[in-house]
């Protein structure tokens, strides 16, 4: 698990969040701003899903389930 | 409340199904109340995309996702491995309805690697690398899930193995715990929606299917592991039925695959036959069977003399060397037709080692599908209507493969899965696209 570090988004907006918390499904504002973050950098291309070990592994063993050759 | 529970079993072929229904109480039970039909799977019927073809109700082409590694860009090197930013293009049936107020549970599902945030709950499916990545949302579940089940299991290991014993007690440690999962999930969450997604069955096929169909080439019928397919089916049974009993009373069940599976009779060496056809020159032959991306790597092709490549895989896909669209292309752009015609009919004609016709199809994607995008094969080929894998590697020396170039497997896929459900019916064929608009149906969402 990466290490953690502190940083500061306005508090209307967190508090909106945390009032929200039991429908958006996370446990906490700093879960949600995390998830959000993370995914939306994921889907537009500025952070890779996979680390290049990850993605070899998970090529091997498509490999291995006979997915690709 | 309307509920419904959409509980996928990777690979489950209705044939077989029915073979084993008397052993199996809970789908029998399923089947005698409600309905039990074929699912017409997509082309090429296979986990990625059809799971997510499913969920979205967009076909491959529309999707841009034609298998679990696609081509990224024209260059003879740039493939990549699906995730589910592949998807990003498509609303998922959980994302639809989270706009209208429906929590969800998501479990397993390939294709929703790395995961995107939902209204619910959201367990990636197995092409999530480990536990230590965030596989799920929210990522505090993955801490919850390990006190309930210990290490999460995505999928078997090493699954290409001769230990069978090995195998079978993989693939139900697995299952039982996914399906722990889905119960603490289901009895701790809101939701409204669940769906979640067994891979066991389809790893059981592939490594099983041997000793249990007479039919299979290998079949040995003093074989110890004869009934461990069935052994398999019984298990899976008794965890659906632990699950069917958790679901609040009148929540809808519908039980279904992505495709079906059959008897696997060889593999068919697709760039040893393009070899043999004069469509795809090497500067070397290989000593070893060697993976195709490896001689692209090491400069081994002639692209120059080059009309046409192959890949391998449970279905091939073939690829045009096409001027001015690959980097060394030499087919004329307007003689792609031409050559597209001839090498569906040569395929198509292939024969086995025996020189007896095995029906192999062959598919345009601009014909099968709704809309094209990103960069789909040129052609689908499904050697035998699937009952041989397509094999890329060369360096076999022939063309007809009886060993795996990947090691033991036993099945390949089949076009029709398995449509289950609680509401009575219907035994007519099913479509895999048409599973969304029937759970959208049931919440009264409307399709924008």
């Amino acid at each position: 698990m990466d290490k953690k570090r502190r940083i500061q988004i306005s508090a209307s907006l967190a508090e909106t969040i945390k009032s929200l918390l039991p429908e958006l499904g996370a446990a906490s504002v700093e879960e949600y701003v995390e998830a959000v973050v993370r995914s939306h950098l994921q889907q537009s291309g500025h952070l890779s899903a996979y680390t290049p070990e990850e993605e070899e592994a998970v090529e091997r063993h498509l490999q291995d389930l006979g997915y690709l050759d | 409340m309307k509920r419904l529970a959409l509980i996928g079993l990777d690979c489950a072929d209705p044939i077989l199904l029915r073979e084993l229904l008397p052993e199996l109480p809970t789908l029998r039970g399923l089947a005698e109340r409600g309905s039990f039909a074929r699912l017409r799977s997509v082309d090429p019927p296979i986990t990625i995309p059809a799971w997510m073809c499913m969920m979205t109700g967009k076909d491959p082409g529309q999707l841009g996702v034609y298998g679990f590694r696609n081509r990224k860009d024209y260059s003879y090197k740039g493939l990549r491995i699906v995730n589910s930013t592949a998807f990003a293009g498509a609303e998922p049936l959980w994302e639809t309805l989270g706009r209208h107020g429906i929590r969800s549970i998501v479990l397993g599902v390939p294709g929703t690697f790395p995961p995107r945030p939902i209204s619910g709950v959201l367990v990636s499916g197995f092409l999530a690398p480990s536990t230590r990545s965030t596989y799920t949302y929210p990522a505090s579940i993955a801490d919850r899930i390990e006190k309930w089940v210990g290490e999460y299991v995505f999928d078997v290991r090493n699954f290409r193995t001769d230990d069978k014993a090995w195998l079978f007690a993989q693939a139900r440690e697995m299952t039982e715990k996914r399906f722990a999962v889905a119960r603490q999930l289901i009895e701790q969450e809101e939701w409204r929606f669940f769906v979640m997604v067994e891979i066991g069955p389809d790893r059981i096929h592939h490594g099983m299917w041997a000793h249990h169909d007479p039919m299979h080439l290998k079949h040995d019928a003093s074989s110890p592991f004869r009934h461990t397919l069935a052994e398999y089916y019984r298990v899976l049974d008794h965890q659906l039925g632990l699950l069917i009993e958790a679901l609040p009373p009148s929540t809808g069940i519908l039980i279904v695959s992505d495709h079906g599976a059959q008897r696997m009779d060889g593999g068919f060496g697709i760039n040893e036959w393009f070899i043999r056809s004069g469509d795809l020159v090497l500067k070397e032959y290989p000593q070893a069977p060697t993976r195709m991306q490896e001689l692209i790597e090491r400069n081994l092709i002639d692209w120059s003399q080059t009309t046409a490549w192959g890949e391998g895989g449970y279905y091939g896909r073939v690829f045009l060397n096409i001027a001015g669209r690959e980097p060394e292309g030499i087919v004329p752009p307007n003689e792609v037709e031409a050559v597209l015609g001839r090498i569906s009919s040569e395929l198509a004609a292939a024969p086995d080692e025996a020189g007896e016709p095995i029906g192999t199809r062959v598919l345009r994607p601009s014909k099968i599908y709704r809309a094209v995008s990103e960069i789909p094969p040129d052609l689908l080929v499904y050697f035998g209507d699937l009952r041989w894998r397509s094999i890329g590697t060369i360096g076999w020396n022939r063309i007809h493969i009886h060993e795996n170039d990947t090691g033991p497997d036993d099945a390949n896929h089949a076009p029709y899965g398995v449509y289950m459900s609680s509401a009575s019916g219907t035994t007519e064929d099913r479509e895999l696209l048409g599973i969304r608009r029937e759970v959208l149906e049931h919440f009264g969402v409307e399709e924008v």
